[in-house]
């Protein structure tokens, strides 16, 4: 699992990565070492009001003053890059692009149960 | 001389190698090689470059900001993208992102030499002439309202530059890193030229405003200026033969074995950014920023930093975004990296648009395919 975000991870000036499910669950984040009490917060922030206004969106940026999050939604729900001004930003949207399909591997933990009972029962 | 082809990547080792191989093709072009994006725009300010072969991952400037600068300063020369890193999506990316061609690392010299005389004989597809009297032609082009790119050699001084035509429209113009009226004034100003067609144009939108005649007329009085200048410095010889002979002179005067012997003249030139010729500029209206209306100097600021290929349809305050803004807002917090400057967001139904939080939203509405990474650099 960790080896499909180690390119964008391994991109300079990328902070972190999380990626979201539509109903606001935060599915998986990585952080770079200076950046993970920033990422913790981030992780423990209600995401479901955001998901809900990026409900129709296929890609998204936005520009903070220190910091630009890519996002990037896909049916497993939203791929959150977090880069720093130094980052090439058009190397960590082909990386992306790239990932995207891989991200269906991911599914939320209460599919992957169901997924297992069903196996079991039937 | 030859045409120039630029290699950049930022190992030294396949740089080496690929101008060796390439040593076998001397006689179809030069080699020139720049270890890094910044290094590759410092030779194009100098250097007349027909063709651009460039690394997608360099440290620093990467392929893709070298690509979207190429495409902004220098759209008129192809660029080819070369990866190892090549993955199922990653050819697409690249010729979305405007590149002319991918090439997939490792490749052979034929390979790359095959690519690169493709791409010069279709820049000069349309001919080439010389001796000619770049007003006429120009006036031709606009009466039978062709779509072409004329590249243009001032042979008494070895520059060159670019005029776009869209339907017989000047559309833009290119010297070094100079566009626009300047860039057409300077051309235009040129004596002793050689010109080649090429049968297609990039720009779709007129960056170069006002009509072709006008243009000339203000051209041709920088013209007699620098004649009359020259004049008294008694080295102003020829320069008015050339300015008033018909069309139809052209092809008689262009010396079929003088033709034969010459080379593609465009990629003679050196196009070290002349020292400004034209003296007469029309005067530009100065609009103060401050007297605008924040959508005024949103409009404006794009428009000083991009031209007239901004891809925007509409600029408006919209509150219908607020709610969004606040969540980005708060996620921005979160992370404590400041202050939310711009938002850029591409839509199911590739609606596209860029948000402006302030005191009023403001929204703008782009094209698919606007320049909005561009856009949110200016404003963010």
């Amino acid at each position: 699992m960790k080896d499909i975000f180690k390119d964008v991870m391994g991109i300079t000036g990328v902070h972190g990565l999380m990626v979201v499910t539509n109903e606001g669950r935060v599915l998986l984040s990585r952080f770079s070492p200076d950046f993970r009490s920033e990422g913790k917060k981030l992780s423990q922030i209600n995401w479901e009001p955001f998901t809900i206004e990026m409900n129709s969106i296929k890609d998204a940026e936005l520009v903070y003053d220190s910091a630009r999050f890519y996002i990037k939604k896909s049916e497993t729900g939203f791929l959150i890059v977090i880069i720093g001004d130094n980052a090439p930003i058009s190397m960590v949207r082909l990386n992306c692009e790239i990932l995207l399909p891989q991200l269906s591997k991911i599914q939320p933990a209460s599919k992957r149960l169901g997924n297992l009972l069903r196996k079991k029962i039937f | 001389m030859r045409p120039n082809v630029l290699i950049v990547d930022d190992d030294q080792a396949f740089l080496r190698l690929i101008q060796k191989d390439l040593e076998g093709f001397s006689e179809s072009f030069n080699v020139l090689t720049a270890d890094a994006g910044n290094a590759a725009l410092e030779l194009l300010k100098k250097t007349y470059v027909s063709f651009i072969v460039s690394d997608l991952r360099m440290p620093g400037m990467d392929g893709f900001e070298f690509l979207s600068i190429i495409l902004k300063n220098f759209s008129d020369i192809p660029v080819y993208m070369m990866t190892s890193y090549d993955k199922p999506k990653t050819k697409e990316v690249v010729i979305k992102s405007g590149a002319a061609g991918y090439l997939k690392k490792p490749f052979t010299a034929i390979e790359l030499f095959g690519e690169i005389t493709k791409t010069l004989n279709k820049k000069a597809e349309g001919g080439s002439l010389h001796n000619v009297t770049l007003e006429t032609f120009l006036q031709l082009i606009e009466m039978e309202q062709q779509t072409s790119t004329l590249r243009v050699v001032d042979k008494q001084e070895e520059r060159g530059g670019v005029l776009f035509f869209r339907n017989g429209e000047l559309m833009n113009a290119r010297v070094g890193d100079m566009q626009g009226k300047d860039a057409a004034y300077e051309i235009l100003s040129w004596s002793n030229v050689s010109l080649s067609i090429e049968q297609d144009c990039v720009f779709q939108e007129k960056i170069i405003q006002g009509d072709l005649q006008a243009i000339l007329l203000d051209a041709m009085r920088v013209k007699d200026e620098l004649a009359e200048k020259n004049e008294m410095g008694d080295d102003a010889e020829n320069s008015e033969i050339l300015l008033d002979a018909p069309l139809s002179e052209i092809s008689e005067t262009e010396d079929a074995s003088a033709e034969a012997k010459a080379e593609p003249l465009v990629d003679r030139i050196s196009t070290q950014r002349p020292e400004t010729t034209a003296k007469v500029r029309p005067i530009k209206e100065e609009v103060e920023l401050s007297k605008l209306s924040p959508i005024d100097t949103i409009r404006m600021k794009i428009k000083n930093s991009i031209g007239g290929r901004d891809g925007i349809l509409d600029i408006y305050h919209d509150p219908n975004w607020d709610a969004l803004i606040d969540q980005v807002s708060n996620i921005g917090n979160a992370f404590n990296c400041g202050r939310l400057n711009v938002l850029y967001v591409n839509r199911d139904q590739d609606d596209q648009f860029i948000i402006i939080p302030g005191e009023e939203t403001t929204a703008i509405s782009i094209l698919a395919d606007a320049p909005w990474d561009r856009i949110i650099d200016v404003l963010g």
